[in-house]
């Protein structure tokens, strides 16, 4: 008797799990089978990406939703506003994009690690102040370059940090995956603290856990202005860090998404919008 | 099919062999042994403190100010996501602190401490009144009773759930990322924002992590069959 009620309870139990679990699918598959088809299979090549994501590519644009990644924890490019969304430059930038291209613009907040490797399966394309790089370029396509940034690196007030040479050795924060984090292990004899938000590698430089952190311009200015008795912003160039571009990222092979999205930062650059939000977000933060 | 092999090659050579990635991880799964070491212990020996000291009543049989005591840490830690507690640990209380894995250790081993004090008085309490009616008839005071007669047998008891506690702690440890440890979770995660490529740095940790916690539940069951021995007569 009781053998067979925990018997009847087990086969309830799975039965339930299985209609749980099989609800959401079918709904779900119904009006993304491009998303789950390409996020079913997470081992997929660069080359499959690309083929996948030129399929998908009429797709991006055809279903009316432009799905756009980002981190939210690199003000002033992109922040959480006061009502709770990402706001910032990006977002302005990429909803203004999203207008001149006639879709609607979807923001998703994630970890900056992860946005590369979500492109093509859970977002459309990615705008986070990220830099065109060669290992990035691998894996996706860029926009035309919307912004030029160069790497900071913040010290404590009293550091003697000066020079490339300085840099030798020290303990230095980062936000995991940026620029800064990749510059920083290529530093000889360094130690690379990587945090999930850049605010964290700042404050463990107050707490005294690290030396420096090498940051964006932008946010390092931040930064600086926050604490302005305890850290200084140093301009990259005097340690001979090279100038970056920013660019939204795109699915590899998707000329016609690539297209329309240059196109519309042209259209902004020359009808004076994009000036005008680099103004009230960029200029009018510091 | 057969580049579908290549292409697994290619990505663990990315992922595990280029830039002799391999080292990355050892040192991260050094940090998670570690720490998830050092907080086991320091967990063991608050949580039996606090099993005590929740046990202990006064003569009228009202809780004693050491049980309400151990009842408000255990309240607090259990009312609280322990990522919560190590970024307090980590960004308030221990600030200054220069050893993360310490600050690691500690917030590990008062997190699972308060885990390990129900589970050490669950074990007491399974332990038969008359054991201890009998080792006081015999003119063993209260203390030499607990610790020669009851904690010996309480100790079988809760080998099957504290066993349980410590690979919930040893994955646990997982969140030091938060705090810029490089465990093995954390350096999965620095070869994947390199290579682009999540899928073996995340297998890859997730299957280390599964071959340590076999290895540590099959010492566990070798354990307990060793404690129940003298059950068998």
């Amino acid at each position: 008797m009781k053998k067979s009620l925990v018997t009847l309870l087990a086969i309830s139990m799975c039965a339930v799990m299985l209609a749980g679990c099989g609800a959401p699918k079918e709904t779900a598959a119904a009006d993304t089978a491009n998303d789950t088809a390409a996020a079913a299979d997470t081992t997929q090549t660069a080359d499959e990406d690309t083929d996948q994501a030129a399929e998908a590519g009429s797709a991006v644009l055809a279903d009316g939703v432009l799905t756009v990644g980002t981190n939210a924890e690199f003000p002033p490019f992109e922040y959480v506003g006061d009502d709770g969304e990402p706001d910032g430059f990006d977002m302005a930038l990429i909803k203004a994009v999203g207008d001149k291209m006639g879709v609607e613009v979807k923001i998703e907040n994630m970890e900056f690690a992860s946005l590369v490797s979500s492109i093509g399966n859970k977002i459309d394309v990615a705008i986070a102040g990220m830099t065109v790089t060669d290992e990035r370029k691998e894996v996706v396509d860029f926009s035309d370059s919307y912004y030029d940034a160069v790497q900071y690196v913040i010290v404590p007030a009293d550091s003697s940090i000066a020079t490339a040479d300085d840099l030798v050795g020290k303990t230095i924060g980062v936000q995991l995956g940026t620029t800064g984090d990749f510059l920083a292990q290529d530093i000889e004899g360094s130690t690379v603290s990587s945090y999930n938000k850049a605010v964290d590698a700042v404050n463990d430089l107050l707490n005294g856990r690290s030396d420096l952190v090498i940051v964006d311009k932008n946010p390092a200015e931040v930064f600086a202005g926050m604490y302005p008795d305890d850290v200084i912003a140093l301009d990259g160039a005097q340690f001979g860090f090279e100038v970056e571009n920013y660019a939204i990222a795109m699915p590899k092979g998707d000329a016609e998404l690539a297209n329309a999205i240059n196109q519309a930062i042209k259209d902004l650059k020359a009808d004076g919008t994009f000036d005008k939000l680099v103004a009230e977000y960029i200029e009018g933060s510091n | 099919m057969q580049s579908w092999f290549i292409h697994v090659g290619e990505m663990f050579q990315r992922a595990f062999l280029k830039e002799d990635r391999w080292k990355l991880y050892l040192g991260g799964l050094g940090v998670t042994l570690k720490v998830a070491f050092f907080a086991a212990i320091l967990g063991v020996i608050l949580g039996t403190v606090a099993a005590l000291m929740k046990l202990s009543v006064k003569k009228n049989g009202k809780p004693s100010v050491r049980s309400i005591i151990a009842t408000i840490y255990i309240d607090i830690i259990r009312g609280t996501p322990s990522v919560v507690q190590l970024l307090i640990m980590w960004f308030i209380i221990m600030k200054n602190c220069r050893n993360g894995v310490l600050v690691a250790v500690l917030s590990f081993g008062i997190n699972s401490g308060a885990y390990v004090a129900e589970i050490i008085r669950a074990g007491i309490l399974a332990v038969d009144q008359g054991q201890t009616e009998a080792g006081r008839s015999l003119g063993l005071s209260q203390a030499q009773t607990m610790m020669y007669i009851v904690i010996p047998q309480a100790i079988k008891n809760v080998l099957p759930p504290i066993g349980n506690e410590f690979i919930v702690l040893l994955k646990e440890t997982a969140i030091v990322g938060y705090v810029s440890l490089s465990d093995l979770t954390r350096v999965a995660n620095q070869v994947s924002s390199r290579t682009y490529e999540a899928f073996m740095p995340l297998i890859g940790a997730a299957v280390i992590y599964f071959v340590i916690i076999k290895i540590l539940s099959i010492l566990l069951s070798k354990l307990e069959r060793r404690l129940r021995k003298s059950d068998r007569r």
